[in-house]
């Protein structure tokens, strides 16, 4: 299959009174591949992932995960099919890293059961996978930041899903960390994983994703490959602010056209 | 801790805690403070007797009351994810108060009544608070929870002030105010036998679920993804846990800070995770109780009642947690 979302005429409001945060949305998710969804802040980029994991129901059309309308699957089902690592994720108490990351076994157990062998091993894996093995009995509230969200990725591979959907993942992190954790994403999609990560940075964008889509107040501006998607019109119009999309040594560059205040 | 070692210190915790149970049959003024020599059961009838029909089921239900009041404290300070909740504080404790009240004033003096009453009121305070917090229209779960259960445990505690205000000063003021300082005085086997499915049931689900809690205590959306079924599991929990509060209240009376401070001190020895610290907290909380109740029938001539007791130790215990190693509220995320 082409697409493992999909998002037709897609409309959502939180209340009957309130304001409309999505519009008429429709999208297709490519199998496989690294989606960025970008846009400024407060255009609705947090609520499409909510009804793309089926937190959400839409108050209008339709949204399908493989062909399939979320309540065809059982929470289970869904569980073990589409992983979030959501913005803010506040951990109130002090688990281990191991301790957090064990949690993404979730899906494959009943309320009533306790991880087994087999899941203290993939969680091992997954810790390894992310290079934070070193950090497993450290208490969450004792690493960094950057550490903190290899953490959340990490509780997310553990969960085994084929779609993964990333709210900011790279938000507040060094460059340094934003390399480290775009990297592991890569790697996961070329491993077959459908990835789905919304960024207000368009150079974290460009560096790890194929597919390409614009939001600006609950409606869709562009939507493409990085060439159509990412120029200098399409983001100017968007973040309402001067900028310009420029080739430095061979790759793509957005930058704040800083003429306009200082030329 | 590793899981070997948690394994040893459960062991011994659990092993301590028999020994506290199998001390404390002799301790009591029978025939004098601190209490008999384990020679008597076979010497004397009355001090058999006595250890019998009323120290044994008063030292399970002590022991049954610690376990419930802090496995129930745990549970809501995860699924609330806030570590300075108690059961008292979704109205359990004053609802129940209010139906005990009820009793004593309009209906009989009878223990079982009473008790009947008390679990009936703790219960409609339970379901009040939740009607209520689906009601309210802004915040999340927990605030909506939170904000409801402040809003019942006042109405009740209002509609108890006015009847200990109501209340004859002479004959039924002074049975009411012991009650709501919380006792084991008037424990039987009968006592322990209302409570026993209540408690049974409570702490078979929180220990077959006590790994599912860590999941129910993180965000709605982490834990949605993660497959759990929010709603219907937290409340599952609510209901026994609560439940099970409200019978061991509807007997004992107003008991607070261990289902509080039991909790935070089981985190502390053995990890945040609920998995092990549940298990603890249990054992921890009911030796806790039988100790404070040896303390409370033992001190002084006449009974101090046990509320007053394990409110002196718990507080004094969470000052010293918070001053000296700091209690960690964190806001972060």
């Amino acid at each position: 299959m082409d697409n493992i979302i999909s998002l037709d005429g897609i409309q959502f409001r939180y209340g009957p009174e309130d304001p409309i945060v999505l519009a008429d949305l429709s999208l297709e998710i490519p199998t496989g591949k690294i989606t960025a969804i970008l846009g400024p802040n407060g255009t609705g980029k947090t609520t499409m992932l909510h009804i793309m994991l089926g937190l959400l129901k839409p108050s209008r059309g339709g949204a399908k995960v493989a062909g399939k309308s979320h309540k065809e699957y059982s929470k289970r089902e869904l569980s073990q099919m589409i992983g979030l690592v959501p913005q803010f994720e506040s951990i109130p108490f002090n688990f281990t890293v191991f301790e957090y990351v064990l949690l993404g076994r979730s899906p494959y157990l009943n309320p009533f059961q306790l991880p087994g062998d087999l899941d203290l091993e993939i969680t091992e894996n997954a810790l390894k996978e992310a290079g934070i093995a070193h950090l497993a009995e450290k208490p969450v509230s004792e690493i960094s930041g950057g550490e903190r969200q290899l953490v959340h990725i990490s509780r997310v591979l553990t969960q085994q899903t084929r779609i993964l959907l990333l709210d900011e993942p790279t938000a507040h992190l060094d460059l340094e960390n934003q390399n480290r954790i775009l990297s592991l994403l890569k790697r996961m999609a070329a491993q077959g994983a459908t990835a789905v990560l919304t960024t207000h940075d368009p150079n974290a964008a460009i560096f790890a994703a194929d597919h390409f889509v614009l939001m600006n107040r609950g409606k869709i501006e562009a939507e493409g490959n990085l060439k159509e998607v990412i120029t200098t019109q399409n983001l100017s119009l968007i973040y309402r602010t001067p900028i310009r999309v420029e080739k430095i040594n061979g790759y793509t560059m957005v930058v704040m056209d800083t003429k306009e205040y200082h030329g | 801790m590793t899981k070997e070692r948690y394994k040893r210190v459960l062991l011994l915790l659990g092993l301590g805690t028999l020994l506290v149970l199998v001390i404390s049959v002799f301790i009591g003024r029978y025939p004098s403070p601190p209490g008999m020599s384990p020679r008597l059961l076979f010497e004397d009838n009355l001090a058999r007797q006595l250890v019998l029909n009323l120290r044994l089921p008063r030292l399970l239900v002590a022991f049954l009351l610690g376990m419930i009041l802090s496995a129930a404290g745990s549970v809501l300070q995860m699924i609330f994810r806030n570590p300075l909740v108690e059961p008292g504080f979704l109205g359990v404790s004053q609802g129940a108060a209010f139906g005990a009240a009820v009793s004593i004033l309009f209906l009989t003096h009878h223990p079982l009544v009473i008790e009947l009453s008390a679990t009936f009121f703790g219960l409609l305070a339970l379901a009040a608070t939740y009607y209520l917090s689906t009601r309210i229209r802004y915040g999340g779960w927990v605030l909506r929870l939170i904000l409801s259960g402040v809003a019942v445990s006042a109405l009740f505690s209002a509609g108890v002030g006015i009847l200990k205000y109501i209340a004859d000063p002479l004959t039924e003021l002074p049975e009411l105010t012991f009650w709501l300082l919380g006792g084991l005085y008037s424990v039987t086997w009968r006592e322990l036998l209302f409570v026993l499915p209540f408690a049974l049931v409570g702490i078979v689900v929180v220990y077959v679920m006590r790994w599912r809690v860590n999941l129910l205590s993180l965000n709605d959306d982490t834990a949605f993804s993660l497959g759990a079924s929010l709603t219907r599991e937290r409340l599952v929990l609510l209901i026994t846990t609560v439940a099970a509060a409200a019978a061991l209240t509807a007997i004992s009376g107003v008991i607070s800070w261990v289902g509080l401070i039991v909790p935070h001190i089981s985190r502390r020895i053995f990890g945040a995770s609920a998995e092990k610290s549940i298990p603890a907290a249990m054992l921890l909380g009911g030796g806790f109780t039988v100790i404070a109740d040896d303390l409370a029938r033992t001190l002084l001539a006449g009974e101090i009642p046990l509320g007053i007791l394990t409110s002196a130790i718990g507080a004094s215990l969470f000052i010293y947690l918070m001053v000296s190693m700091g209690i960690k509220v964190r806001r972060d995320g």
